[in-house]
């Protein structure tokens, strides 16, 4: 296979940007290997992200083509597109390249694992779209792993993608080492320039966008996730990039009642894969902690918990409702140990402290709900500072949640929720987290 | 309607004023928009920056054939890590859309300008790789009518280093069109000034009596 061909079968690429000399690509679109798009459709949608509102989709005057041009301000960090961008696809189909493949993973699965496994391999050689509706901490990776080698000895092109760029760089190491003779490639913003064809993609959602009829089979982590619950958008992103029969599996620990109604076949796991129960929340009464954190206090009944935690050398994490009330509580927390750090969406050392934490360099970390997700710290022990406050739904509170008891080594641990009053999805979150421990047991 | 900074979802803060007046719909949360700043009342005189009365920027050039070139100047912000993602979102994204964040405090500056508006232009390649002028579309959204009097040729000073820019010679030809005597020259980030001293110097020698500066931003 060519480098040109490798590089643009499945996308969709800004012709500017294409990493190729414009005469290769000039001879390629001469061939009818390649096809030239407008990048804003004449009724105004964005051809990579499918944006049509006109909030997003601008008119205005342009001074490339001197007429009034549309630009795409909803997928603008990938490069501006605009009605005069000229978007290139590849059309030559690739040539399917069955054969026997190394598979690196050689550790065992659960029952329910195990049949979870099978689910999905049906699912897929019927072509029908799965949900996988796993706990947190079930090993839902290591059931990834035998579809996928499936798929790939086939010769099928797979993606795998969720929300966040976290997830992914997560991810990506343990797929390199169950697939270690995979082209595998790992996509999301500012992600270094990768070579050859990629079998296997692991991308962000956003990275998504930039694919077209691109995959045989593609599996979406996190279903639930930011921003996947707010953003009709990107569900197109996942359709567009598959091919048209493609098969979508579904992983999430909290799925939508819409997704789950959406989708059929469905595999519930509600066990960890040690068996252990999932930590139930507390309650715990902290009224006005926002005036008191203002006011340069840290209310009692949390400077006990984290006292405590601190004596029991335990990790904790803080998980506070806005980057703004993190960065008043701070000064104060610091005061109690000065090994606890912050973290929000916006650190670009966020990575670090984790590893920190892990290590135990750092005691503990308050951050927003951007560590929910996809991190795994031994003995951890959580701490919800106002879990009445909006950002805090009741899939949020289950993530959150789920952080605790991971290992099999120490599958207890201590979730918190100090509120200003008890709200639904707290109620909704403790009550499904009840439902998926007596489930489990059964 | 989401803030065009950061894409959350804006609040509808409703007021006695707006129950009256229209007012422009904002593209911008409280947060981000606190996140700038403006510059002070006092400074330099040709260009805001904070300090002396002449910044050193500024004196350089008055003491290098520069002098009494300039009548008076103004910025309206600081270059602070909100402006550089806008700065960098607007000009290099080319998120056109931008250009209406501070269509108020150029309104503000310009609205009862007497003097004739000049912005300072792009080179026609350059144009047409971004496909919009930066300066043109901040009066645009702004609502304040101007003219372009030069044309620029040759090279931008983006990429060059402090030194190489101050002994930049010629920048800008003019287009032909009749200088008046006062003007007010618009453009969107000061850096050393070399770009105003060098339009102020042309358009005084094809006539203008007093030229006066207006930029958006002070690095």
């Amino acid at each position: 296979m060519q480098a040109i061909e490798a590089f643009l079968t499945g996308r969709i690429w800004i012709r500017q940007f294409i990493p190729f000399p414009q005469e290769l690509i000039q001879a390629a679109i001469d061939q009818g290997d390649a096809i030239v798009a407008s990048g804003i459709s004449a009724d105004g949608q964005c051809a990579r992200c499918l944006e049509t509102s006109p909030e997003y989709v601008i008119p205005y005057t342009c001074a490339t083509c001197g007429t009034v041009c549309r630009y795409c301000r909803a997928c603008i960090k990938m490069g501006r597109i605009s009605s005069c961008t000229e978007l290139v696809l590849w059309r030559t189909p690739a040539v399917i390249n069955a054969r026997p493949r190394a598979f690196g993973w050689a550790g065992n699965l659960t029952p329910l694992q195990e049949s979870a496994t099978k689910a999905i391999s049906e699912s897929i050689h019927k072509r029908e779209d799965h949900l996988l509706y796993a706990v947190c901490g079930a090993g839902k990776t290591e059931i990834l792993f035998f579809p996928v080698y499936e798929a790939l000895q086939k010769g099928l092109r797979i993606c795998i993608a969720a929300p966040r760029t976290d997830v992914i760089l997560e991810l990506s190491p343990r797929f390199k080492q169950a697939f270690p003779d995979a082209v595998i490639h790992t996509l999301y913003g500012d992600s270094p320039e990768q070579s050859g064809y990629g079998e296997i993609i692991l991308a962000t959602t956003h990275q998504l966008q930039r694919f077209q009829e691109a995959f045989d089979l593609l599996f979406v982590d996190e279903a639930d996730a930011f921003p996947y619950s707010l953003d009709p958008s990107l569900e197109r992103a996942v359709k567009k990039a598959g091919k048209r029969s493609a098969p979508v599996i579904y992983i999430s620990a909290t799925p939508s009642h819409a997704l789950q109604k959406q989708i059929t076949r469905h595999t519930t796991i509600f066990r960890r894969y040690h068996g252990a129960p999932l930590p139930v929340p507390a309650y715990r009464a902290l009224w006005n902690y926002e005036r008191h954190i203002r006011n340069g206090k840290i209310p009692p009944p949390l400077k006990k918990w984290i006292e405590d935690k601190l004596q029991k050398q335990q990790p904790f994490l803080l998980f506070f409702p806005s980057i703004q009330l993190i960065e008043q509580a701070i000064p104060l927390l610091q005061k109690i140990d000065s090994t606890i750090a912050a973290v929000h969406s916006k650190d670009p050392q966020r990575k670090e402290k984790v590893m920190q934490l892990r290590g135990g360099a750092l005691s503990g970390l308050a951050t927003s709900t951007i560590l929910e997700r996809g991190i795994t710290i031994p003995h951890l022990q959580v701490a919800v500072i106002g879990a009445d406050h909006r950002v805090f739904d009741r899939s949020a509170l289950i993530q959150i949640a789920g952080r605790v008891g991971r290992s099999a080594t120490d599958p207890a641990g201590e979730v918190i929720f100090f509120h200003n009053g008890i709200t639904r999805q707290m109620d909704a979150a403790r009550q499904e987290i009840l439902f998926y421990n007596k489930e489990g047991k059964a | 309607m989401n803030c065009c900074l950061c894409d959350q979802a804006l609040h509808f803060v409703p007021s006695w004023r707006g129950i009256f007046l229209y007012e422009a719909p904002e593209l911008l949360c409280q947060p981000c928009r606190n996140e700038f700043s403006k510059t002070a009342g006092q400074g330099c005189k040709f260009c805001s920056k904070e300090g002396e009365e002449i910044c050193r920027d500024c004196l350089y050039w008055e003491e290098h054939g520069y002098r009494d070139l300039i009548h008076s100047g103004k910025s309206l912000y600081c270059y602070n890590d909100a402006m550089k993602d806008w700065f960098h979102q607007y000009k290099f994204l080319k998120d056109v859309l931008l250009a209406r964040v501070f269509a108020k405090d150029i309104r503000e500056a310009l609205a009862h300008e007497r003097a004739m508006v000049v912005p300072i232009p792009l080179n026609n390649e350059k144009l047409r790789e971004r496909s919009f002028s930066q300066v043109d579309q901040l009066l645009l959204a702004a609502g304040i009518p101007y003219r372009h009097l030069l044309e620029k040729y040759g090279e931008t000073l983006g990429e060059k280093t402090r030194q190489e820019r101050m002994a930049t010679k010629q920048l800008f030809r003019l287009n032909g069109e009749a200088v008046p005597k006062q003007l007010v020259l618009v453009d969107d980030l000061y850096t050393t000034g070399t770009t105003m001293r060098q339009a102020a110097k042309i358009l005084q020698e094809a006539g203008a009596e007093s030229i006066r500066l207006l930029t958006l931003i002070r690095a």
